[in-house]
């Protein structure tokens, strides 16, 4: 296996993955990226072609808007909790 | 050398992105065919906290008639057995070996890759990743539904959409709930839906208040009862508290005393509200709240002018006493367990670790608190002016120093069985929703009363962080303690508060008035001196002496 899927792996075992998106999840509840991103969807689905409207196409239209929106402090903490986990893992195999 | 890691990190950053980011963007409920604009308002004003108030739903109640006839004929062939398995293991693994198994499996039968998005089947639990291979399946073998891993959204290939089914979805928030439980996190945010009781009540009532930042409403000058200003800057205080406010205008006290509810504080706080942001500005008169805790704490019955510190904590005593029903005046009134309202707001623990010197054994016990008063004066033992408090940091640091208790004060050691000196160190084990701080600007002995009124600042924005017991006690040397006591530190940790109302004492200990500094909406600030209310700003308000410091948690947990 490649270091990498190593590492997915260990992220996914360790439940640390889980974590990440959870803290994710409600740091973009409470910044209210959440309601931000509904309203965007609900324009989406307003103005789209009811009929052939998909959640792939609600997707494309509303995820580059919704990942702009992301704050840099949520980016920040969230990178900073990834690197943490990759030093960690990176120098347990070192040793 | 060095570089190598970082290259490592870089491209698993890559893969990450590609593979989970946008698997966070979670949509919102949506079927094709139906637009869904019903929009219901039942905020009545911004939310402040985040999360706890009354957000602005869509209204996401099951449609009736179509939605997905595969998943349909699904649910009644197969039931919630395979869903329930393959959402336990591979969506919301709900124990360790669910997140070996999903570390192992979860990759691309094709490509061997782990996405993007990748999906299993319903049928025979084949992963195929969204980029065609599980489409590639689903066609070959006619196998029509698949779950997204990421979301555990079913996809239904006949529809080509995702589709919902309420059953469904319920099972999959009950899996959710015990995943997060297992990894210890936090319950997860369930956005309000109207029940149909409140959809009929909704329907019936379609005028809905909408707040604007420059309204006034939820502002009200209190009558002076003659000295009662020490009560109506409390209730201030109480009725600008967010999470309060929320409780009591969402109606959710339930009284205990059904046959006597005139008797019932709760109730009378929950008029009080409605009087508060019934939008009309003239000024209340507050004699049946006096009248009722005059009732129900004796203690303070009489007095020509009382402490507005003291009023706040019979005050809270008695809603305390009247949410649970404890009708008995003092009793039985631990806080300890209780869940009451007041508690979940106004309580937080304290931890206090006695160390002996002689053979270092520590012992800690966990008491409740409703405010935290902290000393303005030098400190008894040295006297040393220079070290006497010039902030709230300052008091806060000091009122979690380890103290010496000196050679008069030996206590029997558990450990070593014999009157020993120690130390004691307070510290903060639960923070409360609201921290309420006293700084003691009173100082009364035998011999004389005195105001202190020296400046003391204090933050609009305070992290409680330094003062929590698994960062501040360094009485264990022990490293197994030290290690325990970081694991202890929960994984979602945001200590942080913002100012939210400041009572101010003027004047001398004989001749005083108290006013209160107010927050409304997100950062309005006023001052309600009994029946006037003024604009102020913040300036005014962290330049003003202080006497009670109300502050409220920016985050909240979900419960
Ligand atoms: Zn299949
Ligand atoms: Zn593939
Ligand atoms: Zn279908
Ligand atoms: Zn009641
Ligand atoms: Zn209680
Ligand atoms: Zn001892």
């Amino acid at each position: 296996m490649k270091e990498e899927d190593v590492l997915t792996a260990k992220m996914i075992e360790s439940g640390e993955l889980n974590r990440w998106k959870e803290l994710l999840r409600l740091r973009l509840t409470e910044c209210g990226w959440r309601d931000q991103v509904r309203l965007l969807c609900r324009d989406a689905i307003k103005q789209g072609n009811l009929e052939e409207m998909t959640v792939d196409q609600l997707n494309n239209e509303v995820t580059p808007k919704a990942r702009q929106l992301v704050p840099d402090a949520v980016k920040i903490e969230l990178l900073t909790k990834i690197k943490t986990f990759l030093q960690e893992n990176t120098l347990q195999e070192s040793q | 050398m060095q570089t190598k890691p970082n290259e490592r990190s870089a491209s698993v950053f890559a893969q990450l992105r590609f593979a989970d980011c946008s698997s966070l963007f979670t949509l919102p409920h949506y079927r094709r065919g139906v637009e869904r604009n019903t929009q219901l308002r039942i905020v009545y004003t911004k939310p402040y906290s985040v999360g706890v108030a009354a957000r602005q739903p869509l209204l996401d109640s099951e449609m009736a008639n179509d939605g997905c006839v595969h998943l349909k004929e699904y649910k009644s062939v197969k039931g919630f057995r395979t869903y329930r398995l393959i959402h336990a293991y591979f969506v919301s693994c709900t124990s360790a070996e669910a997140r070996r198994r999903k570390a192992d499996s979860c990759i691309c039968s094709i490509c061997k890759k782990r996405g993007p998005r990748l999906h299993i089947c319903l049928h025979c639990i084949y992963f195929g990743c969204y980029s065609g291979h599980i489409q590639e399946h689903a066609h070959r073998k006619q196998h029509l539904l698949a779950l997204d891993i990421s979301h555990g959204r079913i996809l239904c290939f006949a529809c080509d959409d995702y589709v919902y089914d309420s059953d469904y979805e319920n099972q999959a928030c009950e899996i959710k709930e015990i995943s997060n439980r297992n990894l210890g996190l936090p319950h997860q945010y369930k956005s309000w839906e109207p029940s149909l009781i409140e959809q009929e009540l909704l329907l019936e009532h379609p005028r809905r208040k909408r707040i604007t930042h420059d309204s006034t409403i939820g502002l009200r000058g209190l009558i002076n009862l003659g000295n009662t200003c020490f009560m109506n800057c409390i209730v201030q205080a109480l009725t600008h508290t967010p999470l309060l406010r929320d409780y009591f205008l969402s109606d959710r006290h339930v009284c205990q005393f059904s046959d006597r509810p005139d008797h019932c504080l709760v109730c009378e706080v929950a008029r009080l509200f409605q009087e508060f942001y019934s939008g009309s500005q003239e000024a209340l008169t507050l004699n049946r709240l006096l009248h009722l805790i005059w009732t129900h704490a004796r203690h303070l019955a009489g007095y020509e002018q009382q402490d507005a510190h003291e009023f706040f904590i019979a005050t809270l005593d008695v809603l305390h006493r009247h949410c649970t029903g404890a009708n008995a005046n003092g009793g039985d009134s631990n806080s300890h367990q209780c869940n009451c309202i007041i508690d979940q707001i106004f309580t937080g623990g304290l931890q206090s670790d006695v160390v002996c010197t002689s053979c270092s054994g520590v012992s800690t016990t966990i008491d409740p608190f409703w405010d935290i008063s902290l000393d303005l004066g030098t400190t008894p033992a040295t006297g040393d002016t220079s070290k006497v408090p010039k902030s709230l940091l300052d008091c806060l640091e000091r009122f979690t120093r380890p103290e010496h208790l000196g050679s008069s004060a030996k206590i029997k050691c558990s450990s070593c069985q014999s009157y020993q000196e120690s130390t004691k160190q307070l510290t903060m084990k639960k923070l409360p929703v609201v921290a309420s701080f006293h700084l003691k600007r009173f100082e009364h002995s035998s011999r004389f009363h005195k105001k202190i009124s020296s400046f003391i600042s204090f933050p609009e924005h305070l992290d409680m962080t330094p003062f929590m017991s698994h960062r501040r006690n360094n009485n264990n040397n022990n490293s197994d303690l030290a290690a325990s006591s970081v694991a202890d530190e929960p994984y979602i940790n945001d200590n942080r508060y913002s100012l939210f109302a400041v009572i101010n004492h003027v004047g001398t200990l004989e001749a005083g008035h108290y006013t209160a500094y107010i927050r409304q909406h997100r950062d309005n600030w006023f001052k309600c001196d009994d029946h006037i209310i003024t604009k102020a700003n913040i300036k005014d308000v962290l330049n003003s002496e202080g006497y009670l410091l109300f502050y409220h948690k920016q985050f909240l947990e979900y419960e």
